[in-house]
């Protein structure tokens, strides 16, 4: 019996991504309920001179790290995480592999699966056992539904899990460092990093508003802004937007919040004619106070909002706007 | 240069969605079908390429049922030069991995330099497909491009989206598969000329026959990918809803904004 359970941790800026925390603690859990204990979780770390890293994570959740250091993984690319990825579960044959849902993790851990052959369940927001087996619990038709997988005889059986789902592990571990080679060569890769910048030249920071007023597809077009932006004046505030309105330039990149776009928590978030596909949610719903005003009544933003009103957001915009005025004596 | 554009057919986000009698998925039977919307990103791109005469042609890949033809010549319409559509009974419930391997296995004679896909698909979001035909064919693969440019004949030079509105600058060798994000371009659209000259193109269809692929093979692939429950997110904890007219409401906003958040 047991449940053996390998996690790929991701670093940045020399530091540990929070996300591999969260991946150890859901980790430490599959493990027991998979009928095993700590011991069975592994934490894989690629990357050049990272050896701190690796007893930070062996400190904090992980029994043992093992530890692929090569210059040619100093920057991730696809090509180089997913070969070691790959390589690491066929010599350790963990029964589950959980990889970060963000970027790096996205990218890399399926080419893994492939390799393997076997498929991967994306984007989990739960993982647990149920009958003596573990559910994968994720978002479908962006968020309008729950869909529970089970990924049968798989093994390993492979998933990528939502930034946020889990609590990061706090307690305290005396796990190992196993260092590995590499075992890939700057000349034997595909794939070349070439370096990290801003998207785009913004003066917008959203990550240090206190209060965010957002628009989606909701606000119908670009110069009917307008309302979105004086409630957000009257009460101090930054405008954020979703993913469509970015897109189409309504508004700069910069003013978006999302999974791929800025991870806001914002005393009091305002989400106007959003309908809150999964990609906005988890860059949001890390918010104080969320009030979301929609005309769909089905919409998932009221999933995580802690007030909602069906209705116009013509209408009661405007009126909230003037009611702030009212309430601010102006 | 050959290119790719692997693109799907999927529900319309205004069709009236509804879970089917097993809860395992959505009832297909009341739902309108389009583009998937990344696709359309990833198909531009190669158009772009073609325009420029960095590509010489832009073929368009789906696998799925009949109905998912219609998306084929909407690609043709829109500018792409032929098409291919995996068609056969045999793949109803397939999962991710044996569609890969069925789209790898249709284009092993063609000799495509450049892949593109949607990042994600609209319905089942999975973002799995790109990826899993780049291991397969052991090429490399770079997901979420913002931006793309061919470097030279043999260098795609992709920025990857990154978190906070940073990307990553990735030189990959071709052959690569890249897959695209919503927002690096801006798709245009079919024109009538190009309509009427989409019924003159050619879609080669294949089937699992054609592929050598094996039914019993990909069952016990579906089994390690199987939907069990397909449910409307729970609402217990959803928000409290107020109702009224606009002004109503408004205060009563104003007054937990105070009592919850203190920013006024």
């Amino acid at each position: 019996m047991g449940c053996r359970i390998l996690i790929l941790a991701e670093h940045e800026g020399g530091a540990v991504r929070e996300t591999t925390f969260e991946l150890l603690a859901l980790a430490h859990r599959l493990a027991g309920e998979g009928g095993g204990g700590p011991a069975d979780v592994k934490a894989l770390l690629i990357g050049h001179g990272i050896g701190e890293l690796a007893k930070g994570i062996a400190a904090r959740g992980a029994a043992e790290v093992i530890c692929a250091e090569g210059e040619a993984v100093k920057d991730y690319t696809g090509d180089g995480y997913g070969r070691i990825l790959e390589s690491v579960i066929k010599a350790e044959s963990p029964d589950i592999v959980l990889a970060s849902h963000t970027p790096n993790g996205w990218d890399c851990a399926p080419l893994a699966a492939a390799g393997i052959g076997v498929p991967i369940a994306t984007e989990c927001a739960q993982i647990a056992f149920e009958g003596g087996r573990p559910l994968f619990t994720r978002k479908a038709f962006n968020g309008k539904f729950i869909q529970v997988l089970d990924l049968g005889d798989a093994k390993p059986k492979m998933a990528t899990v939502q930034k946020g789902a889990v609590a990061a592990f706090t307690g305290a571990t005396q796990g190992t460092v196993r260092a590995i080679p590499a075992g890939v060569d700057a000349a034997g890769l595909r794939a070349r990093f070439s370096g990290i910048k801003k998207s785009e030249a913004g003066g917008v920071d959203l990550t240090q508003a206190q209060v965010i007023v957002s628009g989606g597809r909701g606000v119908g077009a670009p110069e009917k802004f307008g309302v979105i932006k004086d409630l957000a004046a009257a009460l101090g505030g930054q405008v954020g937007a979703s993913r469509p309105v970015t897109d189409m330039g309504w508004l700069p990149h910069e003013h978006q919040v999302g999974s791929s776009g800025v991870t806001v928590n914002p005393k009091l978030y305002i989400a106007c004619g959003i309908s809150g596909a999964i990609q906005h949610i988890v860059g949001m719903k890390g918010s104080g106070y969320i009030i979301a005003i929609n005309k769909d009544a089905d919409a998932p933003i009221f999933g995580v909002a802690s007030v909602g009103v069906v209705g116009d957001l013509f209408e009661i915009v405007p009126a909230l706007t003037k009611a702030v005025k009212d309430a601010k004596g102006q | 240069m050959k290119s790719l554009v692997l693109i799907k057919q999927v529900p319309n986000t205004d069709s009236p969605f509804r879970i089917n009698g097993a809860g395992t998925w959505v009832d297909e039977g009341n739902l309108t079908y389009g583009l998937n919307d990344y696709d359309r990103y990833a198909l531009e791109a190669l158009l772009r390429f073609k325009d420029a005469g960095k590509v010489t042609e832009v073929v368009a890949l789906t696998a799925g049922p009949e109905r998912a033809s219609a998306a084929l010549r909407t690609c043709l319409a829109t500018g792409a030069d032929r098409g291919i559509h995996i068609r056969d009974d045999g793949l109803n419930g397939a999962d991710p991995l044996s569609i890969a391997r069925a789209i790898v296995a249709a284009i092993k004679d063609e000799g495509f330099s450049l892949i593109l896909a949607g990042l994600q698909a609209d319905d089942d979001n999975y973002m799995m497909i790109g990826p899993f035909v780049a291991r397969l064919l052991d090429r490399p693969c770079a997901t979420a491009a913002m931006r793309l440019e061919l470097v030279d004949g043999g260098t795609a030079r992709a920025e990857r989206e990154l978190e906070n509105n940073r990307v990553q600058v990735v030189d990959l060798t071709l052959p690569a598969v890249i897959t695209v994000q919503t927002g690096i371009n801006e798709p245009r659209y079919a024109s009538l000329k190009g309509i009427m000259a989409a019924k003159k193109k050619e879609i080669r269809t294949v089937g699992l026959a054609d592929l050598k692929m094996d039914a019993g093979a990909i069952a016990a692939s579906a089994a390690r990918f199987k939907t069990v429950r397909l449910a409307p997110p729970p609402k217990g904890k959803g928000a409290e809803i107020l109702t009224g007219p606009a002004d109503k409401v408004a205060q009563e906003l104003v007054k937990r904004i105070r009592e919850k958040t203190g920013v006024i």
